[in-house]
Order: structure tokens, then C-alpha cells, then sequence
């Protein structure tokens, strides 16, 4: 398996298939895990980096503790391949900087991932369309126990496993969800989720993770307490405030349908057709259009069109993806050339 | 009621109402939506998204007024930081952070988690055996670099033995 292969195949989180996948993206669950003997990340020396890598991934990919797994060393690899790592959610923004000796073992169904010497030695995280956090639970549970076997984990029978960051300390456990939000957004209601979430020790973060930007209409709504719970707690608790916000999601398609229905069928095809004959088009302008364009899907609005193609363009509009299709590297003007056409391609030309 | 213009830009209708006081002064503020994100004052709402990392270092400097000089300078034997590295930066350097400067930990976790006992998941098997293997391997390794005449090497191997007969001893109580 080859790195740039992924860009072919549908990738787990954007297969849109699953429980309430109209709305609900993707679930995942990813666990923080030290290794006992050796100092957190930032206080590793280069050999020991280089050890750890080695150990770990060696672990990881022997047997049948993960099936079909690979492991990809992120020193060594070229800039667009760490990109494309980012923009599949297979490893995250900060991993990308390939300072240290790290590196990434992937399922080839992309179910799994784990990221050696992030800000911990190990992020074990288990990725399910739609949602599915029970399930994600049970693989990702099944690989850590199996590692646990064979790795010594830093851990104390207080303070459970123990991270970097004391915001991870106890089960290192972060369930998340990623919700398709447009037309909460359109009817300006947005911010009441946050204030519901919030209150209940939940957070709300963008596309790419913490501190990311919300685009799209994408959410991502996760724990922020890790310690004095347990992990079926904080599973269940994340799960809890899910259906409200769907049904409130849905609730607000239905008055755009039944109410508004000339203006959202006009946003839909108007998206639409920028898309297909649009020779300039940026990655930010593009998710934006998918967004409504997605909506209009969902909405019966757009007959005939596959949810599949819509998801799969998200991600193959970005910049590494692009230009791994192309098979060539492009200066963002070109590349803003090159995904207009590319859409044209994919949607057919108007 | 009227709508009220941007006390910022005197331009946009203000969407945001914020009442300020300080000391026995009251003033209300009324701005759009664009002065208020300038003014950062858009928290969670809008677009803007939570910022785990903000949020966690102003609990750790919330924190950080109510400790000593004592637990500032506290060092940690092994990874050799000490407390006032860990509370500019949020990160710990080894595991045994967690129990060097557990005076000043503690109460951080209380405010990030509410409680400092962990219910969950245990690390499989008996902490003493997955201790044991490990060990032996820092053994053999120390052995090693000690006859190639490696000694900062042997030297860093000998702490991280240190720091796991700790962590067993502290397994075991």
C-alpha cells in the first residue's frame, strides 16, 4: 500500500453510510497512551524517538491485531503525502510537523490509525461513518487492550493512563461526532447548540480539529473530561445530546422544505451551478458550495445525484488530494484552476 | 425597541449587547457582529470555536496565583522540569511529573476534571509484570552501553530505570 493510494479509495468517515448519516458524518474515538520507562515526547532524544517509533510500530503491525495494517514513517515523507494524511483525518494538524522521528500505522480500510510521537507516544483513534461511537468503542478498545499485552503503558492505579497534557489524563479517551449542521445554520440557531452543548462539558470545534475554524457547516461535538469516568460514561454522555441536536436539524430542514422551499431550492441549484461551470474555484468556496449542495441531496431537492460522489468531491477538492489526482505539484492559482475542472469533470459540465 | 447602531463602527446594527462593570460602574456596549469578533468578545458563538488550549492555559494560570515559590521551583529528578515550565506550557515531561508536583496537580485536575481518581479502563495485567519486562530490557540495554563506553546514554538508561521502579512501587501502594 502507497500513500498516494488512499486518494482513490472512499475513506471510512466521508463513505456516508451508517445511522443518520444525512446528518450525522462520522463517529471516533481516540485513546492517548504514554509507554512506561521512557519521558513524554517534547523530552525524548532523538534515539529514543527513533526507538519508540520503531518498537511501537513493529507491535502494531505484527499479527492480527489491526488487519491490513501499514506503517508510514512521517520523517521521510514528502510534504503533499503529510497533507493528504491531514485531510483524510488520519492524522492531525500538529503531527504533520515532521521535526521528530513519528510516524503513522493505518488500517487500509482507514478504520483505524494511530500516530507515533504526537503529544503523546501513541494516539490510538478508530474512525466509523455515521454515528457509530459504540462500535468505534469496540474496535479501537479490542487494539489497545491487545497493545497493553505487549507494551508497558505509563499508568497509575489513581490516575489511570498518564498524558501530556493533564486535559487527557485517566482514560486519554476523546469521543467525537461530526455533524452536517446547514440548515441549524440557515435558520440562525447555531449558537443555541453551543450554548447546550457547553453546559454540559461538551465541546463544539471546526472540521480539522481543535482550534480549527468551522466550515462547511461541519461540527465536531466532543468530551472534554477524561478522568473519574468511565469510558462507556463518557461514550454515553457524548451520545446523549446527539439525537436533540439531529432532530433539531431535522426539524429545520423540514420548515426550510415546507416554508422556504423556493429559497433553499434556489441556494441548492444556484450551488449547483457555480460548481459545474465555475474555471476558478478556491477549496473555502468550494466546501461551502458542497455544503448546500449536500443539503439539497438530502432534501430530495437533487434527484439523481449520489451522496457517495458529493462526500468523496469534500476531499478531493483539498489541496493534496488535488494534486495527487493531477499527479503533479500546483501553485495555488493553478490549483484553483485545476479543482474547477476537476468538479466539472466529477459533476458533468453545464 | 429600535435597533441600536455599533458603538465601534457607528455603521452596522449591533447584535451584541454587553454590559461592563467595573468596580460600581455600569456601561452597556452595543456592537455588530464584526467589532465584537475584532473585540474577541464572540465566545462561543458565531463561527468562532472553542479553543481547548485557551481555555486550558487560563485555568492553569487561574491556578497558578495560588501556589508557592516552593512548588515553582520543584523539579522533577527524571525529565528535569520543573513546575514553572509545566504551567507556561501545559505539558508534562515524563509521567513522574504527575506525583512530583501532584501539590500543585491536583488542584488542576479538580478544576479540569472535577476529581483526581481515575474509574476507568485498567492497564491489563499486573502492573509488576508489564514492569518486569520492560526492566529487564533497560538492564540488558544499560549493559550494553556501559561496554561501548556510551555514558550519557547509560545515564539516561539508569533515570529511566529509576523512574519505573518508582512507578511500581507506586502501582503496588
Amino acid at each position: 500500500m502507497r500513500l498516494t493510494d488512499l486518494v482513490q479509495q472512499p475513506g471510512e468517515w466521508l463513505r456516508g453510510t451508517g445511522a443518520d448519516s444525512d446528518i450525522v458524518i462520522s463517529s471516533r474515538i481516540r485513546l492517548a497512551r504514554n509507554i512506561a520507562g521512557y519521558p513524554f515526547v517534547t523530552r525524548l532524544q532523538p534515539d529514543q524517538q527513533a526507538e519508540l517509533a520503531h518498537t511501537l510500530s513493529e507491535n502494531l503491525i505484527a499479527g492480527d491485531l489491526i488487519p491490513d495494517a501499514h506503517y508510514f514513517g512521517l520523517k521521510g515523507a514528502r510534504d503533499i503525502e503529510r497533507r493528504l494524511l491531514v485531510e483524510r483525518h488520519l492524522i492531525s494538524k500538529e503531527h504533520e510537523d515532521a521535526e521528530l522521528e513519528r510516524g503513522v500505522v493505518i488500517q487500509a480500510t482507514e478504520a483505524v490509525s494511530i500516530m507515533i510521537n504526537e503529544e503523546d507516544h501513541l494516539r490510538i483513534q478508530g474512525l466509523r461513518s455515521g454515528f457509530e461511537l459504540d462500535e468505534a468503542w469496540a474496535t479501537l478498545n479490542a487494539v489497545d487492550t491487545g497493545l497493553g499485552e505487549s507494551v508497558p503503558y505509563a499508568y497509575s492505579e489513581r490516575l489511570g493512563f498518564l498524558t501530556a497534557c493533564p486535559t487527557n489524563v485517566g482514560t486519554g479517551l476523546r469521543a467525537s461526532v461530526m455533524l452536517h449542521l446547514p440548515a441549524l445554520e440557515m435558520a440562525k440557531q447555531i449558537e443555541k447548540v453551543f450554548h447546550a452543548v457547553a453546559k454540559i462539558n461538551l465541546a463544539v470545534r471546526g472540521l480539522y480539529g481543535e482550534g480549527t475554524q468551522a466550515s462547511g457547516n461541519f461540527y465536531q461535538i466532543s468530551n472534554q473530561i477524561t478522568l473519574g469516568k468511565t469510558e462507556e460514561e463518557i461514550i454515553t454522555e457524548t451520545k446523549a445530546v446527539i439525537p436533540e441536536i439531529v432532530e433539531n436539524e431535522r426539524k429545520a430542514r423540514d420548515f426550510l422544505v415546507t416554508r422556504n422551499r423556493q429559497q433553499i431550492e434556489d441556494r441548492v441549484w444556484r450551488a449547483y451551478g457555480m460548481l459545474r461551470s465555475a474555471r476558478i474555484i478556491s477549496s473555502g468556496e468550494t466546501i461551502a458550495l458542497l455544503s448546500h449542495l449536500r443539503l439539497g441531496v438530502h432534501l430530495g431537492v437533487l434527484p439523481g445525484l449520489d451522496i457517495g460522489a458529493v462526500n468523496q468531491l469534500f476531499v478531493r477538492t483539498l489541496p493534496a488530494h488535488l494534486q495527487i489526482l493531477e499527479g503533479r505539484e500546483l501553485e495555488p492559482q493553478t490549483r484553483d484552476v485545476a479543482r474547477a475542472a476537476y468538479i466539472r469533470k466529477c459533476l458533468g459540465e453545464i | 425597541m429600535g435597533q441600536i447602531v455599533c458603538s465601534q463602527c457607528s455603521k452596522r446594527v449591533a447584535t451584541i449587547h454587553v454590559t461592563e462593570i467595573i468596580g460600581g460602574d455600569k456601561k452597556e456596549i452595543h456592537l455588530c457582529e464584526d467589532c465584537a469578533k475584532k473585540k474577541k468578545l464572540l465566545f462561543p458563538a458565531s463561527a468562532s470555536v472553542v479553543d481547548l488550549s485557551d481555555v486550558l492555559s487560563s485555568i492553569i494560570q487561574a491556578a497558578g496565583e495560588m501556589e508557592s515559590d516552593e512548588l515553582h521551583k520543584a523539579v522533577c529528578p527524571d525529565c528535569g522540569i520543573t513546575f514553572a515550565e509545566f504551567r507556561a506550557n501545559g505539558r508534562f515531561g515524563c509521567s513522574r511529573d504527575y506525583e512530583v508536583f501532584r501539590k500543585g496537580i491536583d488542584p488542576l485536575l479538580e478544576r479540569i476534571h472535577g476529581t483526581t481518581e481515575h474509574r476507568g479502563k485498567k492497564a491489563n495485567g499486573p502492573a509488576s509484570k508489564r514492569h518486569a519486562d520492560r526492566l529487564a530490557e533497560l538492564r540488558a540495554d544499560l549493559k550494553k552501553a556501559v561496554a561501548d563506553e556510551q555514558y550519557e546514554r547509560a545515564a539516561r538508561i539508569r533515570d529511566q530505570i529509576y523512574t519505573l521502579k518508582k512507578e511500581q512501587g507506586d502501582a503496588a501502594n
